[in-house]
């Protein structure tokens, strides 16, 4: 069996490039006039929060790590760490994370982490360290499970996770507009992950994709960016304050509240947590679903394009 | 990367581009340039919420919005928007204007610059009851 296998943390020796690719990000910006915009305490608000989801991870990673370890103990399978055993781990290991993401969104205990991530109302590099400090509090590590049970080492499996997350941050970016066709076939790219965070309802729950578009494509949620319907980034509601406690933390608030409401059933409290965001025991909120179904009332020549389903 | 490092770069990567952006220009507040301006910010959060009425305070960063299912208020932050139904709140008054406090965990609390002239009729456009 596989023993002692390590990886180096890439995500911390990202670090450098990522405040690197930062500033060439801004420069471009302010030489070239577009490709997006910047600003002080957003940019500032996400930084920390990518350092706090850093130390969150040293803080309570153990826990997933405890879990996998005891899988890992459990599996009698083992398939090595051949560079193509590498490979075949990150593949589906990135198909765990757009099942994560999807999840992300479409259940509140879940989209309570994740929200933040989506909670600026830019779009550039800045916004991709935006990262949540309460994932461990999702459980979503048991999606890992399945990996672990097939024999991939949970070392392996953290370190393609990593590497997910490095692709994804050069995605988070105004400044490059579409790449050659074959590559925005199969991959995430920034045109696609612009739709992801906007919150025109058009754009609302769609390309969960980590590194490979195909899932979306396969699973029916792919929506391409349209010429013709700029992406307007942040919350459907967005957030009045750039203190990184209440970014963390809001949804976790908000669903506590909920489901401290006098009068409810106890389904109704626990639908609080586990339904999808907007979901309320009186009717009184719109999900995505309502705000698309809305919006089609104000816009029926939109019916049936992509979207619009 | 050992923390020895990683702190550091973390510490100083963090403070360096905070610098640079606001030495850049791009802490100034964003500003509502007319009634147009603010009910469109309005509109993009609340598009089922027309607003029948609309006022701007003097630093053209906030607004209160009437519609005919009640009052709301847009106000900026940073170079953005943000917009809330007037629900759950309090009002204070301060040197400036108005302190307004939503019962909202993430949207806490918006300034109002204002004329002392002008704080007892927006007290009432607040909260007309």
């Amino acid at each position: 069996m596989t023993e002692n296998l390590t990886y180096p943390d890439v995500v911390s020796l990202a670090v450098p490039f990522f405040i690197a690719a930062i500033l060439i990000e801004f420069i471009w910006i302010r030489i070239s006039g577009k490709g997006g915009r910047y600003e002080t305490r957003d940019a500032v608000t996400s930084l920390v929060m990518g350092a706090g989801n850093v130390a969150s991870g040293i803080a309570m990673g153990f826990i997933a790590w405890a879990f996998f370890m005891v899988l890992w103990e459990m599996t009698p399978l083992d398939l090595g760490n051949s560079w193509w055993i590498v490979l075949l781990c990150f593949v589906l290991d990135d198909l765990r994370y757009y099942w994560v993401h999807r999840f992300g969104h479409r259940i509140r205990w879940v989209w309570a982490s994740h929200v933040n991530h989506h909670s600026s109302q830019h779009y550039n590099l800045t916004t991709a360290l935006r990262q949540t400090w309460t994932y461990t509090f999702t459980f979503m590590m048991v999606v890992r499970a399945p990996l672990i049970l097939l024999g991939f080492h949970p070392a392996m499996v953290l370190f393609c996770g990593g590497l997910n997350l490095i692709y994804q941050f050069w995605i988070h970016t105004e400044a490059i507009g579409r790449m050659p066709r074959w590559f925005e076939a199969i991959m995430n790219t920034p045109s696609h992950h612009r739709a992801h965070h906007g919150r025109n309802p058009r754009y609302l729950d769609c390309n969960y994709a980590g590194v490979f578009i195909i899932w979306d494509k396969m699973f029916g949620t792919f929506v391409p960016e349209q010429e013709d319907e700029k992406v307007d980034y942040g919350l459907v509601h967005n957030l009045g304050t750039f203190n990184p406690l209440r970014v963390a933390f809001h949804e976790w608030v908000g669903i506590f509240q909920d489901m401290s409401q006098r009068g409810l059933t106890l389904r109704e409290r626990i639908m609080y947590a586990v339904a999808p965001p907007g979901w309320s025991h009186d009717g009184s909120r719109d999900g995505s679903a309502g705000i698309k179904e809305k919006h089609l009332r104000q816009h029926p020549e939109k019916r049936g394009t992509p979207g619009f389903r | 990367m050992p923390l020895t490092v990683l702190l550091p770069l973390v510490v100083f990567g963090i403070a360096g581009i905070a610098i640079l952006l606001h030495r850049s220009g791009l802490t100034a507040p964003r500003r509502f340039q007319d009634i147009a301006d603010a009910e469109a910010a309005w509109l993009r959060e609340f598009p089922d919420m027309r607003p029948l009425e609309t006022h701007i305070d003097r630093k053209n960063q906030n607004a209160v919005i009437r519609t005919e299912r009640g009052g709301g208020l847009v106000w900026c932050i940073g170079a953005d928007t943000v917009a809330r139904p007037l629900e759950g709140f309090a009002v204070l008054e301060t040197e400036n204007g108005l302190d307004i406090k939503f019962d909202d965990f993430s949207a806490p609390r918006a300034e109002l610059s204002l004329s002392e002239t002008d704080r007892l009729y927006w007290k009432t456009l607040l909260d007309p009851s």
